[in-house]
């Protein structure tokens, strides 16, 4: 079922028209290993963009493309309407991102990582640094070996790297991971205060009742291929059954076959189990009232994210 | 580019590696002096009255200073390759690579300032090791009751001992440049400073081989780094039992000539340079 959290933003309300990140017909072959194919992704700015797949579905090479750091095999990327592969340097510089796991020196302290990253960077004052620390709840620990952080700790420090730039473009890779259910509720809602602030978000993560509650869109791939790709909204209504129970199955069975936004319809026991969109459920009971034939028990389920995800990636694991 | 260097800076003095290294270079200098020392007081003049007073030669001013240059020649190569290979190899083991590309204004800077940074430590490194080994010999002439005579210190003994500073940095440049182009090429640290000192010891017996060998096989050390290096090394103004480093020594029967020396290996420094950035440009960074 899905919840609506407090601090998530509205989908649409600071949603532009503008795209940031565009993919087209991007593709990465390793040897004879297909990694993506064919991938077609569009960001708008200020939303909240979920990238879901099993492991090994080409999430992190798409990651890895779009930042520069793997050249596509074929296809192109457009960040902020530019070309990346002509205007790399340019239009990373308005772009933060955490690539798989959060990645700093273990020597330093986590303010010596932002250090350095922000002196790579050039233009970013060292309050920027207290600042984003604070904003990740580090400042405390912000002396300490980034080799001593709890994994938590080192994400947050990976969030907070991303914004040293003050980037309009976040690319985060399982943020959540490691974190305890304050601190994912913690980045949970930053990530929906980043949306908030204009900043476009595109999420890689596992953990799909968080992206659920803060993502506007998802895709989903699988084996390098997009398998879907929609508000989330719509795909958790696509993910809506209903129960019915009749006394000639046989009949409404055939009623319901004939309507064109029906999805799958299965037999169980004295109950018709229906595939049908959420908005459409009234539909359904006019249409057998029509054929005189009358429910008596209709039961509304709606999937949550997570079975959505895993009816369209067969269920099973990637690893 | 000014901006990784500086990054880069914070990294490596931030390191504690770099710090032990140091220790390392001006530790075994030290212990080299005392050592010396006290075998010039065991055996003041030794057996023959030569062998001996080569190690009192050794701690007297005048020979100080080339043979501190002798000593970072071969310990300071090592150093120098084993700085270099963790500076970029670390970068893969801890993939903090992608985290700093992606703040970087191009692949080739980044590596660029990589090498700036360490040729910089390097360069300081020498400094301190030439000055240790002075700081040494004043040291070791004091406590050994042998007399002070600066008498040396010429402009031509300082004109040399500069050329020398350059041609110690010269000679250790493409074992560094090895060692950054294995680390790039296996992407970890453990590459480039293996097969970087791997090269580095294993050339001097193979060149030892080919020499024995005669013939045309007796000639391939020309064209490789250890036979050259040793020509540049021999420039330095040590007494010729003294004479270290790597370099296959004792077989030498055509070596090669300065110049012909000098070009081989700036076209090995070269060609790991080049290949180094290619790799490093063309290559995907994956997990």
């Amino acid at each position: 079922m899905k919840t609506q959290a407090i601090t998530a933003p509205v989908p649409g309300s600071d949603m532009g028209h503008e795209i940031v990140l565009r993919t087209t017909g991007l593709s990465k072959r390793f040897g004879k290993l297909e990694a993506v194919k064919d991938l077609n992704l569009e960001l708008r700015r200020g939303e909240v963009f979920g990238f879901l797949g099993p492991n090994g579905s080409g999430k992190s090479t798409t990651v890895g493309m779009i930042l520069g750091l793997i050249e596509p095999t074929a296809g192109n990327i457009e960040l902020f309407g530019l070309n990346l592969r002509d205007n790399l340097w340019s239009v990373l510089r308005r772009v933060g991102a955490v690539v798989e796991a959060p990645a700093f020196y273990p020597y330093l302290s986590g303010w010596d990582n932002l250090e350095v990253l922000a002196t790579a960077t050039g233009g970013v004052p060292k309050s920027r640094i207290a600042e984003v620390l604070e904003r990740v709840n580090l400042k405390d620990r912000a002396s300490d070996p980034y080799g001593h952080y709890s994994m938590g700790m080192k994400q947050r420090l990976g969030i907070a790297s991303t914004l040293l730039r003050d980037p309009e473009l976040i690319i985060l890779d399982e943020p959540a991971n490691g974190l305890d259910p304050a601190g994912t509720k913690e980045v949970r809602d930053l990530i929906a205060a980043l949306a908030r602030e204009g900043r476009t978000v595109f999420l890689c993560s596992h953990m799909l009742h968080e992206v659920e509650q803060i993502c506007h869109r998802v895709a989903v791939i699988k084996q390098g291929a997009m398998l879907t790709s929609a508000p989330v909204d719509e795909l958790l209504n696509r993910g809506h059954m209903l129960r019915i129970a009749v006394a000639d199955i046989a009949s409404a069975e055939e009623v319901l076959k004939k309507l064109p936004w029906v999805g799958s319809i299965k037999r169980e026991d004295s109950y018709l189990a229906v595939a049908v969109p959420k908005d459409r459920s009234s539909q359904v009971a006019e249409a057998l009232a029509e054929q005189r034939i009358f429910p008596s028990e209709m039961i509304s389920h709606s999937l949550s994210l997570e079975n959505v995800f895993l009816e369209l990636t067969g269920g099973k694991s990637g690893d | 580019m000014i901006r990784l260097i500086d990054a880069e800076f914070i990294k490596l003095l931030k390191r504690q590696m770099t710090r032990v290294l140091l220790f390392v270079l001006v530790g075994i200098l030290v212990i080299m002096y005392l050592l010396l020392l006290a075998v010039s007081k065991v055996a003041p003049l030794g057996g023959d009255g030569r062998g001996m007073g080569n190690a009192e030669n050794l701690l007297g001013l005048p020979v100080a200073i080339p043979f501190a240059f002798s000593m970072l020649s071969s310990l300071g190569t090592v150093l120098a390759v084993i700085l270099i290979g963790s500076s970029v190899g670390s970068e893969y083991s801890w993939r903090t690579v992608r985290t700093m590309l992606i703040c970087s204004e191009s692949r080739a800077r980044f590596l660029g300032a990589k090498l700036v940074t360490a040729a910089a430590l390097i360069f300081v490194g020498a400094i301190i090791g030439v000055a240790t080994g002075f700081i040494m010999s004043l040291i070791t002439t004091a406590l050994g009751g042998y007399s002070f005579d600066f008498s040396f210190m010429t402009s031509a003994y300082i004109r040399d001992q500069f050329l020398q500073f350059w041609r110690t940095l010269f000679i250790i440049m493409p074992y560094v440049l090895l060692g950054f182009l294995f680390a790039v090429v296996g992407r970890s640290a453990t590459s480039g400073i293996a097969l970087g000192i791997g090269v580095l010891f294993l050339e001097s017996i193979i060149t030892t081989l080919m020499r024995l060998a005669g013939g045309w096989v007796a000639d391939v050390p020309n064209y490789l780094l250890a036979a050259n290096v040793r020509v540049i090394a021999q420039l330095n103004s040590l007494p010729s039992r003294v004479g270290g480093g790597f370099g296959g020594g004792g077989f030498d029967i055509s070596t090669p000539g300065v110049w012909h020396a000098a070009i081989v290996l700036s076209l090995y420094s070269l060609a790991f340079l080049i290949a180094a950035f290619y790799l490093f440009r063309k290559r995907d960074v994956t997990s």
